[in-house]
């Protein structure tokens, strides 16, 4: 009987909640970025996405032609 | 995957569960996926190994990839850098795949020693890379701010030593060492781009592919502005000169030439080297306005000195022992780039954790490499987009490449007792630079080779065949006859250094595969490893 309004009364306790739902998220967290890892998922949305993105921006990237320029050589 | 049957299967499941399954078991080549060398899924290498590097590689290089970046400059200037330059946005994403390649197959106390050695090459990569980026008056609309000011720029193979009497008010930032050394490890797809793009302006395609790539990042407008003037070098070799003339072409800055001699055993030509570092001492006083300190000088080569002691212990427990923690491609990487770089904070906190760990291996006789069937030394210059080639030839055939000519290079610490032995003494380590000392270096360098191989207890050697360098130069047939009359198994192995389409990574591992078959009778240890696709991959 004790134990059971004991229990109660945690359960209503904010800290404890709070500190219950963080502990979830970090544990969820913990466990994706586990998945992510293992299954090497970063290298393959680096691989498949990011690195064609960014190799379409460069690209097209407008760059000075440095070859219009005059030989200095007078330094 | 077969499931379990009898009462041994469960518990030899349960053993590979708890401790990774043992080197011949592994067949590491089923993790790759066809062509991207993408794992299906990483390395499962015991619980212990396999959160370690969760925990102390993974996510520790992630959240350290931005710490840094925060501490070194800021995200603002990291993203404009990403945004604006190839070599940035290919090289600084994948980096952990550069782990993940490099450290295949480590267990125990091997895994943590090599991986201290990446983390240390990325810290310092980072640093360079946002030392470009805070001064580049590319990312900041022309302006020279105050970081521009204190920048030095200098060739890759210029030893940043020289700038130690300006360290405490200057940083000296190489050009190339990030946009093409690391990126040409980390990320192959890259300097083949520089390369198609110096080539598009008519040089023709047989000179060094470094020097290549290394002017096609200007011919591409690649490189940052980011420092008033520029120190240029003749190394490794004349190809060098080239590339710097292009560079002087584009960059329009004030430059300082500082060419070495290649034969450097004549003690007037020491002298000249010597006088040539005075010149460009002077040269960085009249642009900086700041006088030359030889105090700071002397503490940090003495610092240097240090690093270098650190390495012949290295080198002790590499040659007289099993008991080495450090594969080869992180003792090679490493080594160059701390040697060519110059002091820095990491490589000392690195060499502590090195130091406590190899003392820990040797004390309770740790063997990390126990299949080892063949110790090797790699000789000439190592495929830059195939540095990692060793952990494979470990993994598949036992062939441990126990140390490599980059690694050996600067055999050498600095006297600082006065400033004229002083200078005699950088203008010998700036003479011993990467692929100069022991491939263009005259004969009595290059066959320093046997006496390396006697000392390190090697059995077989790995010799690079650099193809633009012409194989040393062309002295590939003094090597074969020598190998000949000293009963020497050597094995041949051609590569464009930075350019993967002339020999690819698969031919490599051909090369080897048939050498170990046909001329050696061995069996892999990994089957799996001996043909598979990743011709595509970074």
């Amino acid at each position: 009987m004790r134990h059971t309004s004991t229990r109660r009364a945690a359960r209503h306790c904010p800290l404890l909640r709070l500190l219950r739902v963080l502990l979830t998220v970090a544990a969820a967290l913990y466990a994706l970025l586990f998945v992510v890892f293992f299954f090497d998922l970063d290298g393959k949305l680096l691989y498949y996405v990011v690195e064609p993105l960014l190799c379409r921006h460069y690209d097209r990237m407008e760059r000075r032609n440095p070859l219009d320029m005059p030989y200095r050589t007078d330094r | 995957m077969k499931l379990p049957k009898t009462k041994a299967d469960v518990k030899k499941l349960l053993r590979d569960f708890w401790h990774g399954k043992p080197h011949g078991e592994r067949r590491l080549g089923d993790l790759y996926a066809d062509k991207t060398g993408l794992y299906k899924h990483r390395e499962w290498r015991g619980v212990r190994d396999t959160f370690y590097y969760f925990h102390m590689v993974w996510l520790y290089n992630y959240a350290h990839m931005v710490t840094d970046i925060m501490q070194d400059g800021g995200m603002v200037n990291f993203a404009k850098g990403l945004w604006r330059y190839r070599w940035m946005g290919q090289t600084y994403l994948p980096v952990l795949h550069w782990f993940d390649r490099g450290l295949e197959g480590l267990r125990g106390e091997a895994l943590r020693a090599s991986a201290w050695h990446y983390r240390a090459m990325v810290c310092v990569s980072i640093k360079q890379l946002m030392d470009m980026f805070n001064a580049d008056a590319k990312l900041h609309g022309g302006a020279h701010n105050d970081a521009w000011q204190h920048n030095i720029a200098h060739k890759e193979t210029v030893w940043g030593g020289v700038f130690y009497p300006w360290s405490d008010q200057y940083t000296n930032v190489p050009m190339e060492m990030v946009p093409f050394f690391i990126t040409c490890h980390v990320n192959n797809h890259t300097a083949p781009h520089y390369i198609d793009a110096v080539q598009s302006i008519g040089l023709p395609g047989d000179p060094c592919t470094m020097c290549q790539a290394e002017a096609g990042l200007f011919v591409q407008d690649d490189i940052p502005d980011y420092a008033p003037f520029v120190v240029t070098s003749n190394e490794a070799c004349d190809g060098s000169v080239a590339s710097t003339a292009i560079e002087d072409w584009f960059l329009d800055l004030p430059l300082f030439a500082m060419p070495q001699p290649m034969r450097f055993d004549d003690p007037l030509v020491q002298e000249h080297c010597a006088n040539e570092i005075r010149e460009l001492w002077k040269f960085v006083e009249e642009q900086t306005g700041v006088p030359f300190n030889e105090q700071l000088l002397c503490e940090k080569l003495e610092r240097q000195n240090a690093l270098q002691r650190f390495e012949w212990e290295k080198w002790d427990v590499a040659a007289k022992t099993p008991y080495y923690p450090i594969n080869s491609v992180a003792q090679a990487l490493y080594r160059v780039y701390q040697t060519q770089y110059g002091d820095h904070d990491i490589w000392h906190r690195t060499d502590r954790k090195i130091s406590r760990i190899m003392a820990k291996c040797v004390e309770r006789k740790i063997e990390s490499f126990p299949l080892t069937r063949h110790r090797a030394i790699a000789w000439s210059c190592a495929p830059l987009y195939y540095s990692n080639w060793t952990t494979w030839a470990y993994n598949c055939w036992g062939l441990n490449v126990v140390i490599n000519m980059d690694s050996l290079m600067f055999d050498m610490t600095i006297r600082t007792d006065n400033l004229d032995d002083c200078v005699l003494d950088m203008a010998r380590y700036h003479e011993w630079a990467p692929m100069r000392r022991m491939t263009v270096g005259g004969m009595q360098h290059i066959f320093e080779l046997w006496d390396y191989m006697e000392r390190f207890r090697c059995d077989m050697v790995i010799m690079y065949d650099q193809l633009h360098c012409k194989s040393m130069q062309g002295v590939s047939g003094l090597f074969e006859d020598e190998f000949r009359k000293r009963d020497i198994h050597a094995i041949w192995i051609p590569h464009a250094l930075a350019d993967k389409r002339t020999v690819s990574r698969s031919e490599i591992r051909r090369i080897v595969n048939d050498y170990m078959t046909t001329v050696m009778k061995e069996e892999p240890l990994d089957p799996s490893l001996l043909e598979y696709d990743d011709d595509m991959g970074w």
